[in-house]
């Protein structure tokens, strides 16, 4: 699974798609089951297919779509966070309170982009370099940032500036070019020597440091990346709601995981795309709009929001098991 | 081995070490905040422990075995929401809507189980979803409102002190002495550590895999069920998210307690000064009087370093 495009300058592009095509037969049906929805949403809301109605549906994508990225990001490296939310709701407040005020909308955007990597090279650092297990760490760190985000605004409030909020979540596409910026980023990462590394050190850290792999910077900066996706997430949310709210992230932890395993990402490091881990995240968010228009009342849905996700992890299992 | 080794491997336990940091918290809180080191504040944290340890003792089980158990909050919720409304009048003692709860919880267990161990689905995200649909459930069954309690047994388990003792940390005692003879003498006990270490070895050497999963996530079911039935009658009521809090602190108390997360390595004996140790942090940042930012960031804080004091993995290379 863990295939990783080559960066040498004489790979041929037939070369290139065909292992990107190899690389797509574990998160085929998952493509098919996302297909489906989409054209079950566009039938009950046909509103789908104009160009607001397509920017609504990507921007209450576009955050789970960041925060499933930030968790498949650590869970390919063999690590996992529990503080996604809590790191969302930091973005969120951070935005929130800084780019009304003198720091402009650069300069907010700066910190809260500042914070996200310091957050998660710090936990990255904890994890990998003071060899804690990332559930507890992550879990003792959802605390702390969760605490730090009530310090900077107690209860909701906060302004964002109109023109963002309007950009980011008015009419337009924004949110979908953004997220396209954001997968070519990523695609741009993994040719780096650190992106190069990472599936390695989640797959087989030992053999991986051995072969002279950087695992440990992989990992940090992996973790690192994690956090900046996860408060760029909440700049969003901020961006979405108008205001900044200390515990809007709480739904993102659990959501990011369930996207992420939904997208074919293994716990144990090494295992997944991340285009599996960005169609589940839109299958995720797919399923919660079709129930909605279906008029589910919300206990129907966390009903069948958890019969879903089991059906879905569970079936592909099977099918391992018949082979 | 010697009596000697014996007492100097008991000395350098990790269970040992976690009630040290216990004593020692507790010896310095004394002397620093008037009214800690009363004996009546102590047999109320203690009384608080023994939710978390019932919470914990499942947990334990499962952590051990290499799992998780994510949906324990949600069970005390479910016990703590439901035994009012299957109480009925025609029991006086209310003995049978115990039992009954008791059933339902395990029985939750029993499915986490299932799926753990047939569908293949990761304890992980099996407990996840089971959160999730129990969440659903309650809202149906309970509205959102609080129900209050009307249970004979029940109150008298959450108030009532036989020679001074609450009833609840009787309880614990209890429990926590069949958990421990379950876990370190028995072939169960043995089963569990066996797939924790490694469940392929496991399976080969003859092990019942799935069935042993199934029993002990039916295991952290029950013991979640028991911790509810507990909170209920310490508060009276039942509301929807009453057991939320229960789910870090079970985590933290196994992890504090000295079992690794990993699976494989671990035991009881270490959870339950784990528990009593997560209660007295809690006690004292409440006596810091801070703001609730600040409460968090110095929990995350304490349970952080306290890691870094004893939860290290081993290095891999």
């Amino acid at each position: 699974m863990s295939v990783v495009p080559s960066n040498s300058g004489q790979r041929t592009g037939r070369l290139y798609w065909s292992v990107q095509a190899g690389r797509n037969v574990g998160v085929r049906g998952l493509f098919l089951v996302v297909l489906a929805f989409i054209v079950a949403y566009g039938f009950l809301f046909p509103g789908l297919f104009t160009m607001a109605g397509f920017a609504k549906f990507t921007q209450s994508w576009f955050p789970l779509a960041l925060v499933a990225m930030a968790q498949a990001l650590l869970m390919l490296t063999g690590g996992i966070s529990l503080a996604i939310g809590a790191t969302v709701s930091l973005g969120a407040v951070i935005a929130a309170t800084t780019m009304v005020g003198p720091l402009g909308v650069a300069g907010g955007s700066a910190l809260v982009a500042a914070t996200g990597l310091g957050i998660g090279a710090i936990t990255g650092f904890i994890v990998v370099k003071l060899r804690l297990p990332a559930i507890v760490v992550t879990l003792a760190g959802s605390f702390i940032i969760g605490g730090a985000a009530l310090l900077i605004l107690p209860r909701p409030g906060g302004a964002m500036p109109e023109w963002l909020s309007d950009l980011l979540a008015g009419n337009t596409p924004a949110a979908f070019l953004l997220l396209v910026v954001v997968v070519l980023l990523w695609k741009l990462y993994l040719a780096t020597p650190l992106g190069l590394s990472l599936y390695a050190a989640g797959e087989n850290p030992v053999g991986a440091y051995r072969s002279g792999v950087p695992v440990d910077a992989a990992r940090i900066a992996a973790y690192a990346l994690s956090g900046l996706l996860s408060t760029g997430a909440g700049l969003f949310v901020a961006a979405q709601t108008g205001s900044g709210d200390p515990v809007i992230g709480a739904a993102f932890t659990l959501n990011s995981i369930a996207a992420a395993v939904l997208g074919g990402i293994g716990f144990l490091g090494g295992q997944g795309t991340m285009r599996g881990a960005l169609a589940g995240s839109l299958l995720l968010s797919l399923m919660i709009s079709v129930m909605f228009f279906l008029g589910f009342t919300p206990v129907a849905q966390y009903v069948a929001q958890g019969l879903i996700i089991i059906g879905a992890v569970a079936l592909p299992q099977f099918r391992k098991v018949q082979r | 081995m010697s009596p000697k080794a014996r007492i100097m491997t008991v000395l350098g336990s990790r269970p040992f070490l976690t009630l040290l940091v216990v004593a020692a918290v507790w010896i310095v809180a004394s002397f620093a905040t008037r009214g800690f080191g009363a004996f009546g504040h102590l047999r109320y944290l203690v009384e608080l422990a023994a939710v978390i340890g019932l919470v914990a003792a499942g947990q334990t089980f499962v952590v051990i075995a290499g799992g998780i158990d994510l949906s324990v909050a949600a069970i005390v919720t479910v016990a703590a929401v439901g035994l009012p409304l299957v109480s009925s009048s025609a029991d006086p003692t209310g003995l049978s809507a115990i039992l009954l709860v008791l059933t339902m919880t395990t029985a939750i267990g029993l499915v986490n189980g299932l799926g753990v161990a047939y569908l293949r689905v990761h304890p992980m995200i099996m407990t996840l979803a089971m959160a999730t649909f129990l969440q659903g459930l309650l809202i149906i069954i309970a509205g959102g409102s609080a129900v209050s309690l009307q249970n004979p047994l029940v109150g008298w388990l959450g108030n009532a002190r036989p020679l001074g003792i609450p009833a609840g940390v009787v309880l614990w005692i209890a429990l926590a002495a069949i958990v421990l003879f379950v876990m370190h003498a028995t072939p169960f006990g043995a089963r569990i550590f066996a797939i924790g270490a490694n469940p392929r070895a496991a399976e080969l050497s003859g092990v019942p895999v799935p069935a042993t999963t199934i029993a002990i996530y039916g295991v952290s079911g029950l013991t979640a069920g028991l911790a509810g039935v507990l909170v209920l009658g310490m508060n009276g009521q039942g509301y929807v998210g009453i057991g939320d809090p229960y789910l870090l602190a079970s985590i933290a108390a196994v992890v504090l307690g000295g079992t690794s997360i990993l699976g494989g390595l671990g035991t009881y004996a270490g959870t339950i000064p784990g528990s009593i140790l997560l209660v007295t942090i809690t006690a004292l940042i409440t006596v810091v009087n801070a703001s609730p930012g600040w409460r968090s960031i110095l929990f995350g804080s304490l349970i952080l370093g306290l890691l870094l004091l004893s939860g290290r993995e081993a290095a891999r290379r």
